[in-house]
């Protein structure tokens, strides 16, 4: 009997154990509960709403802010960290591009870089290699393009069009917006480009593939899938890094002790190991070794520039990850090389060599440094194969270093340009804890009072890709040629997937805001308002359930809050109004809109508009010649002027000060 | 006209981490007029042309004499040798070395010593590829991706005083280039005409939407956005001055109509309109050549012809500038010394470069090129790098813009020079 409450007790103690531990475990591995501290901060649910909508999405759309105080905050945050919503919308809007979810593989077979195909097409006598030249030469040109037709090839800028599509009505229309949000912020801090034409090709999958599915999750998973990926593999060149194989065997006798050996077997030994530092020296000066990659994930991707490692670590950890390329792709695509072997070998024969192969990703034994080296003071033993990499990225991602960068790199993200220390060391108390889990940073960020203080509300500059989404979602525009937003976000400063170095983008109001972006942030609002970028419609009155503003200091009022919800409009709003008053003004803006209102009459399709760099002065004098007068019909006048008035309203506000902070 | 001083940046100049004491005292002196704005001291121009996608050195500026040379390239090599039918000879610079006959523009500088060549250059980093070359020459780190700024940034923050007004480095392209990445001031122009607030079809719609975007900025509490807003304003009133549409060139200059030449004509045009340039950058495509590159005459030939013309049509209308300014090209590697199965050329190691102004140690071919041989070659294919391109750009950028600090213009570099320009 005493044995039995014995065992009784035991059993409820363990269990006990077992209930705090699992919850430990919870608290260690998992995100924490949401308990957002606004109210303390002073901030109503709207204020606090509009917030997190400034952060977290591309800007609140009309309504948005009623609509999440409705759901409840931490409701709707949690939702958008779990970032799986239902996309109905912008996936039938995703439908008609056809490439942008087409595996590297495909890329290279549908979609070849150019110096490829020329090859190809004089290979396959189309081209003739000596009337080939490099210059623009329009018979040329005309053979390579029936070549591809005739092949089914396609031009990579197609792609590239289609995946920059993709981006701006993702961030316009997608439900995820969070993940949005993350996907840019991590792509930008494993920065790879079109620039460069290695790696430009499987951008696209980069994005899609590597990025987006990981963006919440553990950093270690992240860091490991764009270590393996074709865009990091060439954009930092460790595809082309490569070390010295010494076969096991060999190892073992430069090391082994001499002792007890014939003076031939050491003679023959000394020649053995002569032969292998020869090969050694060879490669060399081949430049075999590529510490590219190696220096940039400990100093940019990882540890940051003062996360305490010296340039022998960079060469070893490049040691570390010699043999890390990426796998043959597509029929005659890249790794044509490798792929001989890979079939030689097959699955089993690879396994046994130390070969991976995994996706697209090729960990080539044979070209990987099987010595022994030492990162950051950890010892990788001599033979450590592919393994040895993983195992020294994953204790670059755990490192206290990695936990304080990437805390910090969130929060100047999301606080504001320069967060202040205490919540820098709470996230990245969080992120050790946690192992590293994103997720759970960043609800320590918003369950912080510094997310909610002053010093963080309105208090980051919109990037130029923020500035245009942010407008074309507060105005519920119509967009049906993204590329056309593209190319404006690019004249303010932002060339998207074009950021040449590897730090990506700077996050700062900084570098955003100099003399040439600002006056074309301005530009961008009164286009954009007056309809002059094709491909985005605007419903301004319907923005206001149909109601004609009685004035345009109405107009002001009424769409300044529409636009920006929960900010303080009074300096806007007073400095704007006496020259929207000034008679003498509004009517020669109308008079300027009787002529325009005899343009739009006749091109209301948005198609013909021409934004204002194609300049086709000839066509506008056509259609104005094809225009009635404007004063055939008053009624059209007089809306066209009030139209007009009101577009000119919402491009100031657009391009107003208060618009660029989020 | 109106005055730089117009451009002070009042409580800009806090930003510049001078302090909350509003306008310092030698900066009030300059606005008051009553001495000479220190600001505005050093007016020199440095001009730098980025030659996209290597150009092939040893066919701009050819050792002529060299038999290595000739016989790898049996059907590009040229000579300076007169009486060869339908073609043109090299112009003979030294005996030695013949300059392209499309750059015969040059001729008359390089014989008054006022272009300067060197040849040989190149980078220590031995990439072929050109995004990774051109990166590294950008940033001036040769070995080191993630320098964040680039190169002219630098000069830019080391000239020794705030910029007065956002023209003062100023790249002739659609986006900013590496070169100019970084915290000092630089703004990317494709065109001055554009430089405005604009409403097509509207002009009294602009009118008010600028004057009230003036008024709005100038108002807001942020001082970043209400710095910069003044900044853009003023600028606009400056460059609305001039005419910028119907420039009209000295001394009956005609550009090129081509992107080089409306680059380098909208240079000018800022230079003369005196708003503070004082380092430029302008890009030249095309010199990628692995096929067919042609002798005298295609696709090299247009391209060095227009090379030439468009910097002798630059200096030409500057005439009155011509001491202010150092015309400086630079292309990320040379090309193969043997010609490809193509008729081209493919990515090889050193280039030349060509550098013109009147304090330009002119009339010389710089640097070192040895006698071509399998064993001279670098990885026994290409012409050698013997001078670092760090020692080229420091040096000019040391003579003309008094910029003296190496250790922050090129970090990690041992600042030899090689006397490319005088004083």
């Amino acid at each position: 009997m005493k044995y039995h409450i014995g065992k009784f007790y035991l059993s409820v103690i363990l269990f006990c154990c077992a209930v705090v531990f699992s919850s430990f475990v919870r608290m260690m591995g998992t995100a924490d509960k949401l308990a957002m501290p606004y109210k303390k901060a002073g901030l109503s649910n709207e204020q606090a709403a509009a917030h997190l909508l400034s952060r977290f999405t591309y800007g609140a759309k009309p309504g948005q802010v009623e609509e999440v105080v409705k759901m409840g905050l931490e409701k709707w945050l949690k939702k958008q960290l779990d970032g799986n919503l239902e996309d109905k919308n912008l996936d039938q809007m995703l439908s008609q591009y056809d490439a942008i979810n087409i595996s590297n593989s495909e890329v290279e077979d549908r979609f070849p870089q150019n110096p490829r195909v020329t090859r190809w097409a004089i290979r396959d006598g189309y081209l003739n290699k000596d009337s080939l030249n490099t210059g623009n030469n329009k018979y040329q040109r005309e053979i390579i393009q029936n070549y591809m037709k005739e092949k089914g090839y396609r031009p990579l800028q197609d792609l590239y069009r289609q995946f920059f599509n993709q981006k701006i009505l993702r961030a316009a229309y997608g439900e995820n917006q969070f993940r949005e949000i993350m996907t840019d912020f991590w792509f930008n801090h494993f920065n790879v480009a079109l620039n460069k034409t290695q790696c430009a090709s499987f951008v696209p999958a980069y994005e899609r593939d590597v990025i987006r599915p990981n963006v919440f999750g553990g950093f270690e998973d992240l860091l490991l899938t764009t270590a393996k990926s074709p865009a990091m593999l060439m954009y930092l060149d460790n595809s082309s890094s490569s070390g010295v194989n010494v076969p096991m065997a060999d190892q073992d006798m430069m090391s082994m002790e001499e002792m007890g050996m014939s003076s031939e077997q050491k003679a023959k030994k000394k020649e053995r190991v002569k032969k292998i530092q020869q090969q050694i020296q060879n490669k060399k000066k081949q430049g075999g070794l590529n510490e590219n990659y190696a220096r940039e994930v400990m100093e940019l991707h990882t540890l940051g520039v003062d996360g305490g490692y010296t340039q022998n670590d960079v060469t070893q950890a490049a040691r570390v990850l010699t043999g890390w390329t990426v796998a043959p792709l597509g029929k005659e695509g890249y790794g044509a090389g490798s792929k001989a072997l890979i079939e030689r070998l097959g699955p089993s024969g690879l396994r046994e060599k130390g070969f991976v192969l995994d996706g697209d990703f090729f960990f080539n034994a044979n070209r990987h440094d099987n010595g022994e080296k030492i990162v950051l003071g950890k010892k990788f033993p001599a033979g450590g194969g592919y393994d040895e990499g993983v195992e020294l990225l994953k204790m670059l991602a755990h490192h206290q270093s990695t936990a304080k960068f990437i805390s910090k790199k969130l929060a100047v993200r999301f606080v504001n340009d320069v967060p202040p220390a205490s919540l820098l060391d709470r996230m990245a108390k969080t992120f050790t804890s946690t192992k590293g889990d994103i997720k759970s940073v960043i609800i320590t960020m918003v369950n912080s009072p510094e997310f909610w203080s002053e010093q963080a509300l309105r208090e980051k500059t919109k990037s130029p890709f923020e500035l245009a989404m942010s407008a074309v979602r507060s105005l519920n525009a119509e967009i049906t040629q993204p590329y056309e937003l593209y190319s404006w976000i690019n004249r303010m400063g932002q060339q998207m997937y074009y950021y040449q170095a590897p730090t990506g983008f700077p996050d700062n109001g900084q570098y955003w805001i100099n003399t040439g972006s600002l006056l074309n942030r301005m530009n961008f609002g009164l286009a954009l308002a007056s309809q002059r970028i094709p491909g985005v419609k605007l419903n301004l009155p319907a923005l206001n359930s149909n109601k004609e503003p009685e004035s345009v200091e109405a107009a002001l009022l009424t769409y300044s809050k529409l636009i920006m919800p929960e900010r303080e409009l009074g300096q806007t709003v007073a400095r704007l109004k006496p020259m929207l008053n000034d008679p003498n003004l509004q009517q020669k803006v109308a008079q300027a809109a009787e002529q325009n209102s005899a343009k739009k009459d006749n091109n209301n399709s948005g198609m013909e508009m021409q934004s204002m760099d194609k300049k086709p002065a000839k066509e506008e004098k056509m259609k104005l010649g094809n225009g009635r007068k404007a004063n055939e019909n008053p009624v059209i006048k007089t809306q066209a002027g009030t139209n007009t008035m009101l577009a000119q309203v919402v491009g100031v506000i657009i391009g107003s000060p208060e618009f660029q902070r989020k | 006209m109106v005055s730089r001083r117009a451009f002070l940046k009042g409580g800009g100049l806090a930003l510049f981490g001078i302090g909350l004491g509003g306008i310092p005292g030698f900066l009030a002196d300059a606005v008051a007029g009553t001495a000479t704005p220190s600001l505005f001291k050093k007016k020199k121009i440095m001009v730098c042309i980025f030659q996209r996608g290597a150009m092939d050195g040893l066919m701009a500026v050819t050792p002529f004499t060299d038999d290595y040379l000739k016989a790898a390239r049996p059907s590009l090599f040229m000579t300076a040798a007169r009486g060869a039918v339908n073609e043109k000879p090299l112009i003979d610079l030294d005996g030695r070395f013949g300059l392209h006959p499309s750059m015969a523009a040059f001729e008359p500088m390089f014989r008054e010593k006022r272009l300067g060549i060197v040849h040989g250059i190149g980078s220590p980093n031995t990439t072929r590829s050109h995004f990774d070359a051109q990166d590294f020459m950008e940033s001036g780190t040769p070995f080191k991706k993630g320098t964040t700024s680039g190169w002219l940034n630098r000069a830019v923050g080391l000239l020794g005083h705030d910029a007065a007004t956002p023209f003062q480095g100023v790249s002739l392209t659609s986006s900013l280039p590496r070169s100019f990445y970084g915290e000092n001031p630089a703004v990317a122009i494709r065109n001055l005409a554009d430089f405005n607030i604009q409403l097509r079809g509207n002009v009294a719609g602009a009118k008010m939407a600028s004057k009230s975007f003036e008024d709005l900025y100038d108002q807001t509490s942020s001082d970043l956005l209400k710095n910069t807003g003044k900044e853009s304003f003023d600028a606009i009133k400056m460059l609305q001055k001039t005419d910028v549409k119907n420039y009209k060139p000295e001394n009956d200059v005609t550009y090129p109509t081509t992107a080089l030449g409306n680059s380098l004509k909208q240079i000018a045009q800022l230079i003369k309109m005196d708003v503070g340039l004082e380092v430029a950058f302008a890009e030249s495509n095309g010199w990628d050549t692995h096929f067919n590159q042609g002798k005298d005459t295609g696709v090299f030939a247009r391209n060095v012809n227009d090379l030439s013309n468009c910097m002798m049509a630059f200096w030409n209308d500057l005439s009155r500038y011509q001491d202010d300014v150092t015309v400086m090209t630079m292309t990320e590697f040379g090309r193969t010394v043997a010609q490809n199965g193509t008729g081209g050329t493919d990515h090889g190691r050193a280039s030349c470069n060509f550098i013109l102004g009147n304090t330009v140690n002119g009339g010389v071919v710089h640097g070192m090129v040895n006698p071509l041989s399998k064993d001279n070659l670098e990885d026994g294919r290409d012409l050698a790098v013997t001078t670092d391109f760090r020692s080229v750009f420091s040096e000019v950028a040391d003579v003309h813009l008094g910029i003296e600090n190496d250790k922050i213009l090129f970090p990690d570099f041992d600042g030899k020079k090689i006397g490319v320009m005088r004083g």
